[in-house]
Order: structure tokens, then C-alpha cells, then sequence
């Protein structure tokens, strides 16, 4: 079971592999990362640092914003052949601000081949409208192009969503969503399950992350959404987690209402624990203190000005 | 075994059954359902017509839950009839035998029988096919939706509807949203959240009809706006669903009566959920459902348990949206409120105490402490040692408490806020200077000018000091507006401007006014406060304005009115005469040459009013204005027409500027006058504006007093033709709407910002051309009869006594 | 005793109040920025004063001559002044305004 499980991570799904890069100074140092099968290209990401400017993270780094490489060759690029090697063709640069600090650059790795689905892609907000500023669509190239002539107004959709509600969203049908063009074309492509989050920038501009995932080449088996905040959980520090999905436990909402089951973690506890106690992202690479049958986790921690007040996560 | 059979599979019998599953049960069970399914958490259907989860994820019972409890299901099938002498439910494919019988055949949804309400595109909110009906008519690009009802569910609909990319847009009968559960001011936060979303909300909405050719197209509503539709969804309230059995003959209310084991009046028949009276009780939420289903539960098994009423809360199913409310939290003798506001997070939070117990809260946009005050209410806990820190929630109980910060207000203003509107100074220049080291008042005014002209804004720079600086900088301690606040008039009207506020619950939250909605001394300043600044977008709300401004006429002692038509300039003629006497005679009215240049009709019933202001309208005439703070009159003498030392058109430029200026609300009452020569009959030299004609021109005094104040005009300026006179003191009168404080006349508010400014702001031509212009703006709005507004329907009807029951028998 | 049909919710103004003229004298129904209804006597203790003319806020009415505060629950004058009205029952229901007239000609008669 475990093995099987392992395969499906590797090879089915949309993500690769993820790692942190953590300011230090004049640079960016590892700061961990679960990389599945290319482990050659960890062993060369171990061994690197990058100045301001440099490289991906240094260059998402100096920009202050999410930066999406479609491909290396030719690009800021510097562990390409590594990352080539490791069957590793794209990547997403996300900075994690809190207010004007940033706390960690988060790049996430893709496989680029004509079986995989999915979509990476940030948002920007121009003239009242969010307009996609970037994105990684693998092998959904007809939903790319619909993508670039849409527009989403507050409210509208998962980005329009996620901007006028300050908060990650997980949505289980994005196909009915999205605005026609990009539902027909997401539906004809499979993209089902989205994930939004919104990506806090110290210019103050508007931006929202969103992962959309198919049934048969997820971006993750399981995502979740915790709230931090202390209008949710009280002056005591803790995270509830407010909804989530799993391919293999189902919805992992709290069911009564009041919502008396519903699960929280504190600082330190577990994975999640780690994120409220540190303020960092933290990845898991290993499967230590994941649900059964997840080997690797990414926790993303959103900020509302210098309080953290969301952590989304997903698992392979 | 006992056959148990239970009409209707929803959240409420759902429970039941799993109750009596939870030990072997003594019950073979066969369930009806109407939907073609079985039972589901039909609370989150909100988030599956948003997108946010699927349809499956809110089954609550599966196929094989059935199965395992073997159950036999007849899902899809209505129940006909209940025998209860045979002892037998009839469904529609053959009867079923029962020893108990357990109807919770819940609600059903409440369709005004509006024009138009069965076309095809009208929609109810209460089931999965209703959920996919919205979701498809989503689907179609561009398409509008028009929500009514803004109470909880309709708001959901909204939401999710906005989500799936529909343009929405909410009718809601009443003057806030989510009345039942919410107070106004929480009401506000939830509008202006849902507008964020770009959902728009309309208050006050009745709608007339829903129009369409074999379909939905538009919503008409009964002030003639029409709304275009492709779905409309009626979510305006739920109705008992318990007609099975009343047909059967069971004792029914409302719904179907139960007593407190949930038993109607057959005993081997109970009801359960929504379809069910109790003790004059209907149910909507959850919660008292699940303690009903308990209780039936425990009754079929022959044990002992009550079913009792208990406090309720609620929460809004809006993903971002942060509301909580329970218990009672309406004002009221006896009654303390707690209110906590803070405006730069948008959070509002209220909480009601009767002795020494907490008997109601509404909690917007921090809801963490939602579920401790529910415990304090549901439990009647004594919270008087903790009553001082009581809104800060647990985690202060026994430590200290941070108090409201007054400076909130000011601390949440955008860097690009405007503070000082003579030198154009914004937020972030005063911050600048005070962070490079302008310390003091006097230093930040040298450095940046702010409040070193009119200096109405000093408030608010001191305010801004205290931010930066911390404790280390104390106020003026200038004198707020009421109790409701501890800002000044003069740092109200600042921000009303900077903020963009447009309605009182707006200046009420965003500023942290310390009551729910105000007082006598602070609504009218709002009011006038908020017109003047947003003619075009604010109404103008008569509910905060005194009885002669809201009646158009001035109240007597004895309880009748004043009524003074408008003379222009002085000027009458015999027909006007003759309809003022004619009128007086009418309604026996005592009849007073005043000071001003008019005839007063005084001792007129408040029934009257619309009739003789309709006479009066008929023989050409309109308001005096003689009770509002706006122009009064201008009084003038005959001047060149008739007098021989009479130099200019006294009497032409005195009708002149008041045909320009009637209408026109201002801070105070505005008199004026124009004399032909420096003889000044027409005593132009104490009135707010007076005139002097002179061989060379015009010579424009302001600031004139003939009150408990006693002031000569000062001279503003002194021009050459009758256009100039215009221009000049329709700019001075803006310029004071502008800048002065509510019922401060001009001569106090001149004392205040020196006459030096005035003309420093008035002289320069560009200025006075765009005060003129905004002038105008406003008086677009507001240069008409109110008189002739109110004398026909529907208006003149509100003078009447809402009923006149003399006649009715008491008994 | 009856619940009599005055008219409609939408005929007072929110913050605002209109009056019904009974056997047993005139009768103020108020409509707070709570949406709740209160039935008073319309007459100030005072002098007299029209108490629908005046200012409502919160669950108080201000009198428009002199500035006494009332209580629309209690009928009390509030703060420094000493005097009362009577209050009515009030209620709505699907928007229509309900008086209770029994009370009014038993509080009259009393």
C-alpha cells in the first residue's frame, strides 16, 4: 500500500517536487524541500546559495513577486542540467511576505510531459480587474490560451474569490466557475479541484496564487486550509483547519455545527505546528507525522499585514 | 419487532434514526422521502452552489448506511394520506402499516405570490434541485441574478451565485440586512463586505413584479427600477410543512402541535423538525432540531427525556465573512450595551447585559469569542466581576484590558487621506514631517501648512501627532460632538470626506461612535454633514432631522404649525394676497407680518399642511424655508424702482439671489438682505450676507448678527455688477456649507478661520468658479418646493394618522 | 382582546414613528433602526409636545418641544426628568402593524 501510494506521488502527480530558500543576510540558503525521485537534484541544490538577483529565488527574490519558468534552458536558470536530468522542466517561484519582511521563497518543480494536467498560475489585479500575470499549464494548452483573454471581477471565480474574501479557497468544482470560456475549456481538460490563495506583496498590489488540479494527474492527493487568526481561534495561538479534501479520508470539514469538531493544532504540533511556530513554510519530505499514506507535504503560511493568518497545505 | 415508519428523510428524522440506531432499536423502519434521495447536511448546500464542496461531501447517509440499518427506503415517493385508523401510511406506490409513526416532513419555501412569481427562472433555495437549477442558469456568460431576501439564506445564495461569476444583486424589504439576526451597524459591515464581493445590495426594496416572456427577464420594483434577470431566487422565508397531518386529522397550529416528547395528539404519531409547533415555537436552525430528535429517539425506546427551548445562534455560511450572533440583543430599559468598534480591522462587536447577565451578542469580523458568550447566555453565568473587560473575551479575564483606542479612526486612514483641504496636505506628508521631527503643532504647521489656514482640521493633526508619537504628545482636548464620539464636529467632517463615508451606519462604524445609532444632538450634524458633502449620492434622511425641517413648517407651542410662503425679495402682489387671506380664512389660521418681509399663517393642524400648502401652491406660491437651516429671506428695500435716493436694483438683485439660492441646506439659517443706499433700509448690515448698493457698485458685508449676538457684516469685498454680488456670495455660502460646523451660524464660524482666510479663498477667481459650480450641484438636488413634493400622493398621506380607529369598538 | 390592523411596516419610517387617533386618544407607534415596533401615548408628559415628531434613537424617543426622553419600553422619562406615558401592545407580523385596542380602553378606563 505504501509503495503504491509512493508511485502515485511520483509519477501521476502535477507537482514534483518543492523546496525552501530562506533569506540569511545577502542570501538565500536551503531551507529543505521533498524532491521524490530526482534526488541527484537535491544533492546539487544542498550545495547552493543565491545572492539577491541570482538564479530563480534570488531573481523572485529582488522582483518582490511570483515568478513562473516555463522552461530552463536559456532561463535565470542555474541548476537546469540537474534539474533536466531529474526529469524536472519548470517551476514556480513564490515569495512569502509578512507586510514588507520576506520570510521564505517557496519554488515548487513541475514535470513537463503531454500526460500531465494541471495549472499553476498568478494573478494581478489592473484597473479594478485581475488579469493573469503568469502561468504554468504543462499539457493544458487550450486552457492556457483561454486563460490569458479572461478577466475576473471581485467575487468572480476562484481568483475574484480569494481576492474579496482575503482567504485561501478550495474549490471542488472550478468547472461551473470560472467564467464560461475558461469552463468549458477547463472541463474538456479535466481541471477539477482549484486551490486560491492570496499572495500578500510589499508593493500592495493584488495577487492570488491558483492551483488547479485533475482527478488523474493531481497537483496533490490532499489540501487543506487552516485559520490562524486571532478573530477565529482567540488570543491563544492555534490553527483550526476550516476545510480540506483527501483523496483517500474524503472531506475533512468539521461536520457538526457548531463546528465543536473541528480540528486545531498549536504552535509546535505536527507539520502545521511547525509553520504557526516558525512563521516559515515547512516541508516534509519524508512522510514523518504525515496522515497514513502521504509521503511529502508543502505548508504555506499567508499573512495579513505582519500576522500570519493562513496556513494552506498540500500532500503527495 | 414494531414497524416504525418516518415520513420525510432530512437532517432532523436523520438524527433520530441514528440515535435509535446507536443501540440495538426495537424498529423495523421504512422511510418516504419526496426527493429522490436520502438524507443530506442540507445547511451546506451554500458552499455546493458556490463551488466550494461537492455534492457528495454533504451526504450525510449513503446507500449503505441504509443498508447496514436496513432500512427500507422509498425515496422519491410523496406520502398521499396517513389512516390512523388502519394504522397506515399511504404513499403513492401502496400503503405501509406502522406501530409509531414519525412525520418530519419539514418546510417548505415561502413564495410571495408576486405577479410573475411562476415563470420559469423563479427559483426557491431549499433543495439539491433548486441548488442545480442556479448552478446551471450560472453557467450562461453574463448572466444576472436577482436574490430576493437578505436574510441568511438568500445572502448564501448571493455569495455562491457571485462565485460561480453571475452579476448579483440582493432585494432586501428592510433597512438592514439580516435584521432578525443582526443588529444595524453589524447589518452595514455585512453589506459593505458583500459589495466587496460585487454583489449589490439594495435596502428598502419592495419588488412590484417579476416580468418576463415565458421566462425570467427583469425584476420590477415598486419605485419603477427594473432589474434584468436570467434567475431569480426567492429566499424570503420558510413555512411549516405539516399539511399530511393536519389532513390526518392531528391538533395543528401553525404546524403540527407537540408537546414535549415531540408526541402529537395521536400518541403513537411524532412530528420533528421545521413541521412542528411547540409551545407556540416554529423551529428554523439546527440545533433545537437535533435536541428534538433526541428526545424522539429516546422516547420510542421508552425512555425518559423533555424536549425544552434554548438560546440560539447563528453564523453566515460566507467564506471570508466573519458574523456571529445570539440571544437577544435588542436595546431596552434595564439593558446595557457594550459596543467595541474597530474600524481599521472592520470589526464591530456588541454585547447586551441585564442583570448582570449577558443576554445577547453580535460579533462581526471577530467572531473568536462567539461560542464563550453563547456559553454565558445559555447558561445565565453572573458576569459582573467581569463586566469591565467582559468584550474582550476570556483570555482577559483577570488580567488588564486595552481600552477602545479613540485614535483608531485616524490611525486606519489610507496614507493618500486628505487632512487638510485648504493646502491639499495628505496623511503621509504629516506623517513624514512628524517622523523628520515636527514634533509640535506649531512646527508641523510650518513645515507642511496643515491646519495653518482654516485650521478646522487641527483636530485630526493633533490626532495624527498622538499616532506617531505616541504617548509623548497630548491633545487639545478639543470638545467631540457628543457623547456618541470623541471626535470634533470639525474632525467628523474631515473624515467623512477622506474616508469617502456616505451614510450615518457608515460614519457610525468607521469612526467608532460609542452608541448603536446615535443621538438627537449628533444625527442632524451627520446628516447635514453627509448632504452636504454627497448631494448627489446621500438621501437626505428626514428620520435625523428636526420636527419643522422633517415637516416643512414650523411647530407651536400648542402642538399646530407655522406655514410662511416664499415672497421674493419682499416682493407680493394682490392675487397672492388674496390666496394667503383666502387660506387663512380656510384654516382659521392667525396671520403675523414678520420681520423678514413675509406673511406668517400661524396655528394650522398638521393634517392640513399638504392642503394648504396645495392652495397656496395653486396661486403660484412655495416654501418660505422660514423653518430650516438654509435661506430664510433676503430682505430688501425698493431701491431704484420707486426711491429717490435708491442707487441700484435693490429689490431685482434681492429676488435675484434668492431664486439662486433657495432651497440650499446650510449649517445654520442664512438671512440676507439688500438696500438700495447707504440709508440700508432694508438693515443689510446685520444680516449673514448684506448688501449695499452704492453710486459704484455692490458692497458685499458677511458675518452680520441680529440675535443673542449682536454684529455688524464685515466687509468681504466690494464689486461692480449685479453678477459679481452673485457669484461672490454664492461662493461664501458654499464655502460655509463646506467648512462650518453644524449650527454654527456665519459670524461664529468666521470668528473661527478669520475673515483673512475667507478672502484668501474667496478672491481667487478659480476657487469661487468651483465653489459656485458645486453649489449648483447640489442645488440640482435641492432647488425645488418641498412644499409641492408633500401636498400630493403618496407623500401627503404621511400627515395623516397612520389608522383613525375612533370609530372601531375596543372590544 | 384583538389585534387591530393599522396599516403597513412600510408606512413608518425606520427611525421614525406615525400615530393612530383611538377612542381613548392618540396613539404614537414607533419604528426603531432595530426594526422593532413600540406603542405609546403620542402626548408628551411635559407640555404636551407631539412624541411622533421626535427624534428616535435607540429604543428613546426625544420630544421635538422641550427635549424629554422617553423610554419607548417603560414609558419613563429619562435622566432628570420625572414623568411618563402610557405603552401600548404592539407587533408585526408579514409586514402589517398590529394594536392591541383592549389595552388602550382598559388603561383608559382605569
Amino acid at each position: 500500500m505504501q509503495e503504491s501510494n509512493q508511485a502515485i506521488a511520483d509519477d501521476r502527480s502535477f507537482i514534483r517536487a518543492a523546496e525552501l530558500w530562506l533569506p540569511e543576510g545577502e542570501t538565500l540558503k536551503p531551507g529543505g524541500g521533498h524532491y521524490g525521485n530526482a534526488g541527484g537534484f537535491a544533492d546539487v541544490t544542498a550545495r547552493t546559495a543565491f545572492a539577491k538577483g541570482e538564479g530563480l529565488p534570488g531573481k523572485a527574490w529582488e522582483q518582490r513577486r511570483a515568478l513562473v519558468l516555463d522552461r530552463f534552458n536559456g532561463s535565470c536558470f542555474i541548476r537546469h542540467e540537474a534539474a533536466e536530468t531529474a526529469g524536472l522542466t519548470c517551476a514556480v517561484a513564490l515569495p512569502i511576505f509578512a507586510d514588507q519582511v520576506l520570510k521564505a521563497i517557496l519554488v515548487v518543480f513541475c514535470g513537463g510531459d503531454a500526460d500531465h494536467v494541471g495549472a499553476i498560475e498568478v494573478w494581478e489585479e489592473r484597473d479594478g480587474l485581475l488579469h493573469l500575470d503568469d502561468g504554468y499549464y504543462g499539457a493544458s494548452t487550450d486552457f492556457a490560451q483561454a486563460s490569458k483573454d479572461v478577466t475576473f471581477a471581485r467575487g468572480q471565480g476562484l481568483p475574484g474569490g480569494v481576492w474579496s474574501a482575503r482567504t485561501p479557497i478550495l474549490m471542488r468544482d472550478i468547472g461551473a466557475s470560472q467564467g464560461f470560456v475558461r469552463s468549458d475549456s477547463a472541463g474538456r481538460t479535466g481541471l477539477k479541484t482549484g486551490l486560491g490563495i492570496p499572495l500578500p506583496s510589499p508593493d500592495g498590489k493584488v495577487r492570488v496564487a491558483t492551483f488547479l488540479s485533475a482527478p488523474n494527474t493531481p497537483l496533490a492527493s490532499r489540501f487543506e486550509i487552516w485559520d490562524a487568526r486571532e478573530e477565529r481561534v482567540g488570543s491563544q495561538r492555534r490553527a483550526v483547519r476550516i476545510d480540506g479534501i483527501c483523496e483517500r479520508e474524503g472531506p475533512l470539514w468539521p461536520k457538526l455545527n457548531p463546528p465543536i469538531d473541528i480540528l486545531g493544532v498549536h504552535p509546535w504540533q505536527g507539520p502545521i505546528g511547525q509553520v504557526l511556530g516558525t512563521g516559515l513554510p515547512h516541508v516534509v519530505g519524508n512522510g514523518v507525522a504525515l496522515p497514513a499514506g502521504y509521503r511529502s507535504m508543502v505548508a504555506v503560511p499567508i499573512y495579513r499585514g505582519e500576522t500570519l493568518a493562513f496556513i494552506t497545505a498540500w500532500y503527495l | 419487532m414494531q414497524k416504525l415508519v418516518v415520513i420525510g428523510a432530512g437532517m432532523a428524522s436523520g438524527r433520530v434514526l441514528e440515535h435509535l440506531f446507536e443501540a440495538e432499536a426495537p424498529y423495523e423502519v421504512t422511510l418516504f422521502n419526496a426527493e429522490p434521495r436520502g438524507n443530506y447536511n442540507r445547511i451546506m448546500l451554500s458552499p455546493v452552489l458556490s463551488g466550494e464542496k461537492s455534492f457528495a461531501e454533504i451526504v450525510t447517509h449513503g446507500d449503505a448506511w441504509y443498508d447496514e440499518h436496513a432500512v427500507t427506503c422509498r425515496f422519491g415517493e410523496k406520502v398521499t394520506a396517513i389512516d390512523r385508523a388502519r394504522k397506515v401510511v399511504v404513499g403513492e406506490n401502496g400503503a405501509v402499516p406502522y406501530d409509531k409513526l414519525l412525520i418530519a416532513t419539514g418546510s417548505a419555501p415561502f413564495i410571495i405570490p408576486l405577479p410573475g412569481h411562476d415563470l420559469p427562472g423563479v427559483v426557491a433555495y431549499r433543495d439539491l434541485e433548486d441548488t442545480n437549477a442556479m448552478i446551471e442558469a450560472s453557467a450562461k456568460p453574463g448572466s444576472r441574478a436577482v436574490v430576493i431576501g437578505g436574510g441568511l439564506l438568500g445572502l448564501e445564495a448571493a455569495a455562491g451565485l457571485r462565485l460561480r461569476g453571475m452579476d448579483v444583486t440582493v432585494l432586501h424589504l428592510m433597512g438592514h440586512l439580516m435584521e432578525r439576526q443582526l443588529d444595524e451597524a453589524a447589518g452595514y459591515l455585512l453589506k459593505q463586505d458583500l459589495e466587496k464581493r460585487g454583489i449589490d445590495v439594495m435596502l428598502n426594496a419592495s419588488t412590484k413584479a417579476i416580468e418576463g416572456d415565458g421566462k425570467v427577464e427583469r425584476v420590477v420594483l415598486e419605485d419603477g427600477t427594473v432589474l434584468e434577470a436570467d434567475i431569480v431566487c426567492m429566499a424570503v422565508g420558510i413555512r411549516p410543512a405539516g399539511q399530511i397531518g393536519a389532513d390526518a386529522g392531528l391538533e395543528c397550529g401553525k404546524a403540527i402541535k407537540v408537546d414535549a416528547h415531540m408526541r402529537t395528539s395521536d400518541p403513537d404519531i411524532f412530528a420533528v423538525g421545521e413541521c412542528v409547533e411547540f409551545d407556540g415555537n416554529l423551529f428554523g436552525l439546527v440545533a433545537p432540531l437535533y435536541d428534538q430528535a433526541r428526545v424522539v429517539a429516546k422516547t420510542l425506546r421508552g425512555e425518559d427525556d423533555v424536549f425544552t427551548m434554548r438560546e440560539l445562534s447563528t453564523k453566515l455560511k460566507v467564506t471570508g465573512c466573519d458574523l456571529f450572533s445570539a440571544g437577544d440583543f435588542a436595546q431596552g430599559e434595564g439593558r446595557e450595551d457594550i459596543v467595541f468598534r474597530d474600524p481599521a480591522r472592520g470589526i464591530y462587536k456588541r454585547l447586551v447585559i441585564e442583570d448582570d447577565r449577558l443576554v445577547g451578542a453580535v460579533l462581526y469580523g471577530d467572531t473568536a469569542d462567539g461560542n464563550w458568550f453563547f456559553g454565558l447566555i445559555k447558561d445565565e453565568t453572573c458576569i459582573e466581576e467581569m463586566r469591565d473587560t467582559l468584550i474582550y473575551g476570556p483570555a482577559f479575564q483577570g488580567g488588564g484590558a486595552a481600552g477602545q483606542d479613540p485614535l483608531a479612526a485616524v490611525a486606519a486612514l489610507p496614507p493618500e487621506a486628505e487632512i487638510c483641504g485648504c493646502n491639499g496636505i495628505c496623511k503621509n506628508q504629516i506623517v513624514d514631517a512628524i517622523g523628520a521631527g515636527a514634533n509640535t503643532l506649531e512646527t508641523l504647521r510650518a513645515q507642511t501648512k496643515a491646519s495653518a489656514s482654516c485650521g478646522t482640521c487641527t483636530g485630526l493633526v493633533e490626532q495624527l501627532l498622538a499616532v506617531t508619537l505616541g504617548d509623548s504628545f497630548e491633545t487639545g482636548g478639543a470638545k467631540p460632538v457628543c457623547g456618541c464620539t470623541e471626535l470634533t464636529h470639525e474632525d467628523v467632517r474631515r473624515l467623512i470626506k477622506a474616508r469617502a463615508l456616505r451614510s450615518q451606519t457608515a460614519v457610525w462604524q468607521e469612526l467608532g461612535w460609542l452608541t448603536v445609532n446615535g443621538c438627537p444632538s449628533c444625527r442632524p450634524a451627520i446628516n447635514f454633514y453627509l448632504l452636504a458633502e454627497w448631494p448627489l449620492d446621500y438621501q437626505d434622511d428626514a428620520q435625523s432631522r428636526f420636527v419643522n425641517e422633517r415637516n416643512h413648517a414650523n411647530i407651536q407651542k400648542d402642538g399646530t404649525y407655522s406655514v410662511m410662503p416664499r415672497m421674493w425679495g419682499g416682493m407680493t402682489s394682490a392675487d397672492e394676497l388674496l390666496a394667503i387671506a383666502t387660506a387663512a380664512k380656510k384654516y382659521d389660521a392667525a396671520v403675523k407680518v414678520t420681520g423678514g418681509q413675509r406673511i406668517d399663517l400661524l396655528g394650522i393642524e398638521k393634517d392640513d399642511l399638504p392642503a394648504i400648502w396645495a392652495d397656496l401652491n395653486a396661486a403660484g406660491m412655495v416654501s418660505g424655508h422660514a423653518y430650516s437651516k438654509g435661506l430664510r429671506t433676503v430682505k430688501t428695500c425698493v431701491g431704484t424702482d420707486w426711491c429717490r435716493f435708491g442707487t441700484q436694483d435693490s429689490t431685482g438683485l434681492g429676488i435675484k439671489l434668492e431664486k439662486k439660492l433657495w432651497g440650499s441646506w446650510t449649517p445654520h439659517k442664512v438671512k440676507m438682505g439688500v438696500s438700495g443706499c447707504p440709508r440700508n433700509c432694508a438693515e443689510a448690515t446685520c444680516k449673514d450676507v448684506g448688501v449695499i448698493c452704492v453710486d459704484s457698485g455692490y458692497q458685499i458685508g458677511v458675518a452680520g448678527a441680529a440675535g443673542m449676538d449682536l454684529r455688524e457684516t464685515k466687509r468681504l469685498v466690494d464689486v461692480a455688477t449685479e453678477d459679481e454680488v452673485i457669484e461672490w456670495t454664492t461662493a461664501f455660502v458654499q464655502l460655509y456649507r463646506e467648512n462650518a460646523k453644524y449650527l454654527d451660524r456665519p459670524y461664529k464660524w468666521v470668528d473661527k478661520v478669520g475673515l483673512d482666510w475667507v478672502k484668501d479663498v474667496l478672491s481667487d477667481p478659480a476657487e469661487r468658479a468651483a465653489l459656485n459650480e458645486r453649489f449648483e450641484i447640489s442645488q440640482s438636488v435641492y432647488r425645488k418646493d418641498p412644499w409641492a413634493e408633500r401636498a400630493t400622493e403618496p407623500e401627503a398621506r404621511k400627515f395623516q394618522p397612520l389608522a383613525d380607529l375612533t370609530m372601531e369598538p375596543a372590544e | 382582546m384583538t389585534w387591530t390592523d393599522v396599516g403597513a411596516l412600510s408606512d413608518i419610517p425606520l427611525r421614525g414613528a406615525r400615530t393612530v387617533k383611538t377612542a381613548s386618544g392618540c396613539v404614537a407607534i414607533f419604528r426603531t433602526g432595530e426594526e422593532e415596533l413600540f406603542a405609546t401615548s403620542a402626548i408628551c408628559a411635559h407640555k404636551r409636545g407631539p412624541l411622533a415628531e421626535g427624534m428616535v434613537h435607540g429604543r428613546k424617543v426625544t420630544c421635538p418641544l422641550h427635549s424629554w426622553t422617553y423610554s419607548l419600553e417603560t414609558g419613563e422619562a429619562q435622566g432628570a426628568d420625572k414623568g411618563s406615558i402610557a405603552t401600548y401592545p404592539v407587533k408585526y407580523e408579514e409586514g402589517r402593524v398590529l394594536l392591541k385596542l383592549g389595552a388602550l380602553a382598559e388603561q383608559a378606563a382605569a
